[in-house]
């Protein structure tokens, strides 16, 4: 699975350019600015989503016919794509949190529990990605899965407006046990959908 | 041990089948796989790469089922696909570096002999490859892990005739070593009468023969004639006929023609064109 991460790298390196630098310029913003979760969020939301990019490109190159010709398992072959896109979202998560870390002490303005929910956001909003789209992808191709990207994005939005419409935030409870269950249940589905992706995928005729 | 063990081996899509397909090739041969487009020829390498799921059948490459144990199969296993499969970003160099990881047995200093030996530039991105030099950049990859067999779909197609001069010597030369055998498919029938040890024809999904490519020849030869000459042969010894206002041409079976008849040899590609066009 070396040799698979290791293309990846080399194609994220070159096809991920502009996304390195969209999470450097809000990374930038989110530490210099006010407080403005987008800012903070959007880096490992995109970061989340470079195995899709990456399986579009590998799809255009026939990449997908040449790997099963070669010694990987379908299921390294899609693992590979999880691993990446853990690895990105790693990077993002640990550098936004820093940068929100940093903006807060400057501003005399920290707290645990807003850092927190911050660290929850950014697990769930990174993870949302790949966790719903990763499986569409393996099981018709990049390019249906990109109108499941469209129809989950307006899906999040709707959800979101909505909440927001009923004053979700005010009810919401921020404690530490619902904090860490998100996070968990966040995790339970990255795992889930790893695994339904590799059965998606083991059943795909190439 | 047999290289390759194909048996009954069938995929249906919708309106085609592959259908019932038996092939054997053994050890230390090259066989060539001749077929229109849409014949079956892609369709039958991919099932023996469990790239797609066979409706019917067994396939055993080196005696080993090829469903069981893939990956370690496909360490001796080199594959050439008609589209390659190298993502266009990469360079020589890159690729190089990813097999390394990819290949038990990957051996980095033959792989840049090939580079060289094939004039083909370590630095440039694969998209700047010429169709020639994808195939060759492709043709390296898989000669670089010692593979004991080679599948090559369509490898020669599209290629000028230097280049494909030039791969077909390469192929040769891999089969010098007695384990080594050669599945290649193409619709370029001249290529594989260069190269081939046995000739399997598939037309519409079907196998129309597997036959060792010189006893083909031997057994198979054309006839010039009138209606009426050709009228009077055995008909099991006339296969296919082409009637045109100057006369008949006749793919015969040599065996059963009359000693006084002037038989001439054919080619594998007239041979081919005959079975599947002008066949009785």
């Amino acid at each position: 699975m070396k040799g698979l991460l290791l293309k990846d790298f080399y194609m994220a390196a070159k096809y991920c350019k502009a996304v390195l630098l969209l999470v450097i310029v809000f990374l930038a913003a989110s530490f210099l600015g006010e407080e403005n979760i987008f800012f903070a969020v959007y880096p490992s939301m995109i970061a989340g989503i470079i195995p899709m990019t990456i399986l579009s490109y590998e799809e255009r190159d026939k990449w997908i016919q040449y790997s099963a010709a070669l010694p990987y398992t379908k299921a390294q072959v899609v693992s590979s794509k999880y691993l990446l896109g853990l690895l990105f979202w790693a990077a993002a998560f640990l550098v936004s949190m820093a940068a929100t870390a940093f903006r807060m002490i400057g501003n005399n303005s920290f707290s645990m529990d807003t850092f927190l929910v911050m660290g929850t956001a950014l697990l769930i909003l990174g993870l949302i990605g790949p966790t719903f789209l990763l499986p569409f992808v393996f099981k018709f191709g990049a390019e249906k899965g990109r109108i499941a990207f469209y129809v989950m994005i307006g899906f999040v939005c709707a959800v979101i407006t909505l909440l927001t419409g009923l004053g979700f935030q005010a009810i919401l409870p921020f404690s530490k046990p619902v904090l860490i269950g998100i996070c968990g249940i966040g995790i339970l589905l990255y795992i889930l959908s790893w695994q339904l992706s590799i059965l998606f995928f083991k059943k795909r005729e190439l | 041990m047999n290289a390759l063990e194909i048996r009954n081996l069938t995929k249906t899509y919708t309106g085609f089948r592959l259908d019932h397909l038996n092939l054997t090739l053994p050890s230390g041969c090259i066989m060539g796989l001749i077929g229109e487009n849409g014949a079956g020829k892609s369709t039958t390498i991919k099932l023996i790469l469990d790239m797609i799921h066979k409706d019917e059948g067994s396939i055993q490459i080196m005696g080993k089922d090829n469903t069981k144990n893939i990956q370690l199969l496909k360490e001796d296993i080199g594959v050439v696909l008609d589209d390659v499969g190298i993502p266009e970003c990469l360079t020589a160099k890159q690729v190089g570096k990813i097999m390394q990881y990819t290949f038990q047995r990957w051996d980095s200093k033959l792989y840049n002999s090939y580079l060289q030996k094939l004039s083909l530039p370590t630095e440039k991105p694969f998209k700047e490859f010429s169709r020639g030099m994808k195939m060759k950049l492709g043709i390296a990859v898989a000669l670089s892990h010692h593979p004991k067999l080679l599948i090559l779909d369509e490898a020669t197609s599209g290629l000028d005739p230097v280049v494909r001069d030039e791969v077909v010597e390469m192929f040769s030369e891999f089969t010098r070593d007695e384990n080594h055998s050669v599945l290649i498919s193409s619709h370029i029938v001249s290529d594989l009468e260069k190269l081939c040890d046995y000739i399997a024809f598939l037309h519409k999904g079907k196998l129309l023969l597997c036959e060792e490519k010189d006893r083909l020849l031997e057994q198979y030869g054309l006839v010039q004639c009138s209606k009426e000459q050709l009228l009077k042969l055995a008909p099991s010894a006339v296969k296919g006929k082409k009637i045109s206002p100057y006369g008949v041409q006749a793919l015969v079976l040599r065996k059963y023609i009359p000693a006084n008849m002037v038989i001439s040899p054919i080619s594998i590609e007239d041979l081919f064109i005959f079975m599947v066009k002008e066949s009785v």
